[in-house]
């Protein structure tokens, strides 16, 4: 079960007409392309993809999964928006509610087995090991965890576990961690154990149906057995510019875990079927991913270019990522930002440095124009 | 949708695809060991069949017929259920018909004798009139003002020329072609082409003349060619136009990586490729990887070959999973390319 409804606010114009999941990454793919990627390299064929904010790119990105091998005859990928019951509509109010409200779902399948996830995260993880691991600590829920460096460790569910693995104690974004194990999101649920408490936290009226703060305390004090699992490798939550936009550049970097060339765990997306990139006479390019459908005529240096973008002569770009069909005039400067997809950069605008990454928005470039016409 | 929207979709229904895949240029062979000429890699991610089959989808053509004849299992393989192209219907579609007997010395495209071995494919189809193409032309070409004109002239066969030369394109009339196809025993005609080269014949022939670019792919030399013309803004902007995209196998290939040491001017470099050295006017395919120091100028790389590192390749033609070890030299010359064969290795003691 995959949450794909995070509006992701903290992204700004970049999730304003789509959601969290639907965000271009990494020169060709959208960032829920790693978590489906991942349940068809690990053998899972039965998904369902739970969605709210946003839903229509991607209701139509995902379509009927044939990108990620998930148009299967039996299970496949199937996308489960919030619906009416009799009278009312429902909104999915939390994770937990999201897939309670799903139950049914789930259980034309009978599985032994539920894989929660998040389709919100860049990481390549094999779900088949982890479900390994849950079986043989005979656990009822096993969550992924990762060590996060202590001083931001009150950005995550941070698990306290004894040398079993046993969680022992879970504080959602604690102000003072004691521990600097975090929650990656992904659990494994035994089918009857998330059942259960499913139903048992929508009867709870002061709960706010979320599995960090509510189901997963419930199962705590309940002495339920909740093992930690351990990911050792690249995961990042880019649910900021600045994560958005290091997650990029990492991929720049030789020594990244995230190796995008592994043949033997692809990253799958939709494919745009553009024609392979042109690169002009006058062009230089240096340390950088470029997708098919570029004509490249300026410098590009330790940057990120999606698929049908174009950079006009004397253009200089740097450590910028710039999504799908975003066409930069000449004699452009910019550097560190991101360029949404379809933007138009006229000629002769420079866009420096600046303490943080800049996220840029038709308004800046109006602003940009302005001051350019008064000088 | 407007009325006239719809007569033009009606219109263009009418039309069957027929692409003759048998074709074997002898100038063409080290590229067609494994292959048919119409697998033959192109522009970094194509394959030649690709120009001529987006073309027909293009034009809403949606029932295509390929007879295919040497070596098409990379063929094949390309085409798959014709999902690519959007030719996977219920309803007409993409239809394969490898030759089942063995064929006479012909002339031309559009073999009778394999139509006719297949003539339940023609008699079923509800299309009036049929498009006979060869698979060689690199080309993004309109066929709907063909159709235009063979409807308005009335004529019996419409061939297309282009610079003065027959295509090996011909529009018929389904129904034409079938009477074409089941008297070729009493006419003596093999093919399309033996119809409009007898000068006896009755028929009323039509030329088009097509004004747009077009290559014809029959040797070495004409491939090395075309492909060096991709370069050129003009070519590539007339072969590559966003509402009439050429369409092809999509693979998932990550996009291209230029590391430090990259170096890479006037190329076209398709997707996955991992790139540490030197690229001039060349074409590099999908995941090719090009090594530290390396020097690859006026070649065309094919996909998922490897250029050791300090190597210099120049006017060369490098087909697909071939090896190259480090420090190896290779040069041909602009008039006749070096060409590697498939799944070879290259090392320095065989320098040439």
């Amino acid at each position: 079960m995959l949450l794909a409804g995070g509006k992701g606010s903290r992204l700004h114009s970049l999730t304003k007409n789509l959601a969290k999941p639907a965000v271009p990454f990494g020169g060709k793919y959208r960032i829920i392309d790693f978590t489906l990627s991942n349940c068809t390299n690990s053998g899972i064929d039965t998904v369902g993809v739970l969605t709210q904010y946003q839903p229509l790119v991607l209701n139509s990105y995902i379509g009927i999964g044939s990108a990620w091998d998930l148009d299967r005859r039996n299970g496949g990928v199937t996308v489960l928006p919030p619906y009416s019951e009799s009278s009312e509509v429902k909104w999915y109010n939390g994770t937990a509610s999201a897939i309670y409200q799903n139950l049914n779902f789930i259980m034309q399948y009978d599985p032994e087995y539920v894989l929660v996830l998040s389709g919100d995260h860049i990481y390549k993880m094999d779900y088949e090991r982890m479900l390994e691991y849950h079986i043989k600590k005979d656990a009822d829920v096993s969550i992924s965890v990762i060590e996060v460096p202590w001083e931001e460790a009150n950005r995550f569910g941070i698990m306290d576990t004894n040398e079993e693995m046993e969680i022992v104690n879970f504080a959602e974004k604690p102000d003072s961690p004691q521990n600097n194990l975090a929650s990656m999101g992904i659990y494994i649920f035994n089918w009857t154990v998330l059942k259960e408490y499913l139903e048992k936290d929508n009867e709870n009226s002061t709960s706010s149906h979320d599995f960090g703060k509510d189901v997963i305390p419930m199962l705590l004090k309940e002495n339920r057995r909740l093992v930690a699992y351990p990911f050792k490798g690249y995961w990042k939550d880019v649910g900021t510019v600045q994560s958005l936009w290091e997650a990029n550049m990492d991929l720049l970097d030789e020594t990244c875990e995230l190796n995008l060339f592994d043949y033997d765990w692809r990253i799958y997306s939709v494919n745009p079927n553009q024609p392979p990139q042109y690169i002009s006479p006058n062009a230089k390019i240096e340390e950088s991913l470029i997708n098919e459908g570029c004509i490249i005529e300026g410098d590009i240096e330790r940057s990120v270019l999606f698929q049908g973008v174009s950079v006009g002569k004397g253009s200089y770009i740097r450590e910028t990522v710039v999504m799908p069909n975003a066409h930069i005039g000449q004699n452009v400067f910019i550097e560190n930002a991101i360029i949404p997809t379809n933007m138009v950069i006229p000629d002769g605008i420079a866009v420096r440095k600046s303490d943080e990454i800049i996220l840029l928005t038709d308004e800046m470039l109006e602003e940009i124009m302005q001051i350019k016409r008064i000088v | 949708m407007t009325a006239s929207n719809k007569e033009e979709m009606k219109l263009n229904k009418r039309v069957l695809g027929v692409i003759d895949a048998t074709t074997y240029h002898e100038g063409l062979k080290e590229l067609m060991i494994h292959r048919s000429l119409a697998a033959i890699p192109f522009a970094g991610r194509y394959r030649l069949i690709d120009f001529v089959l987006s073309n027909m989808v293009n034009a809403n053509i949606e029932s295509v017929a390929i007879f295919p004849k040497f070596q098409y299992r990379s063929l094949m393989d390309h085409l798959g259920s014709g999902k690519d192209w959007d030719l996977n219907r219920k309803r007409d579609g993409l239809f394969f018909f490898p030759s089942s007997i063995i064929e006479g010395i012909r002339r031309g495209i559009g073999s009778f004798s394999h139509f006719a071995a297949n003539i339940d494919y023609f008699q079923r189809s509800k299309q009036e009139y049929a498009l006979i193409t060869n698979c060689y032309t690199v080309s993004n070409m309109d066929f709907k003002p063909v159709l235009d004109k063979h409807i308005q002239t009335g004529c019996d066969i419409t061939e297309m020329y282009h610079s003065g030369k027959s295509m090996q394109m011909y529009l018929v009339k389904t129904s034409f072609l079938i009477d074409l196809i089941q008297t070729r025993e009493k006419t003596g005609y093999t093919c399309m082409s033996d119809v409009v080269t007898d000068i006896y014949h009755t028929y009323r022939i039509c030329r088009y003349d097509y004004h747009g670019y077009a290559a014809m792919i029959d040797s070495i030399k004409s491939y090395f060619a075309a492909s060096m013309e991709l370069l050129t803004p003009e070519v590539w902007n007339k072969l590559f136009q966003k509402d009439h995209p050429i369409l092809t196998k999509v693979k998932d290939e990550p996009p291209t990586r230029y590391l430090k040491g990259a170096s890479v001017h006037h190329s076209i470099i398709a997707n996955g490729c991992q790139i540490e050295g030197v690229v001039e006017n060349s074409i590099i395919a999908r995941a090719v990887k090009i090594g530290r120091g390396a020097v690859v100028k006026n070649s065309i790389i094919m996909q998922k070959s490897q250029i050791g590192d300090h190597c210099v390749v120049d006017s060369v033609i490098i087909d697909k999973d071939v090896r190259i070890e480090t420090g190896t030299v290779m040069t041909g010359s602009n008039t006749s390319p070096y060409v590697i064969r498939k799944g070879t290795g290259q090392g320095a003691l065989m320098n040439i």
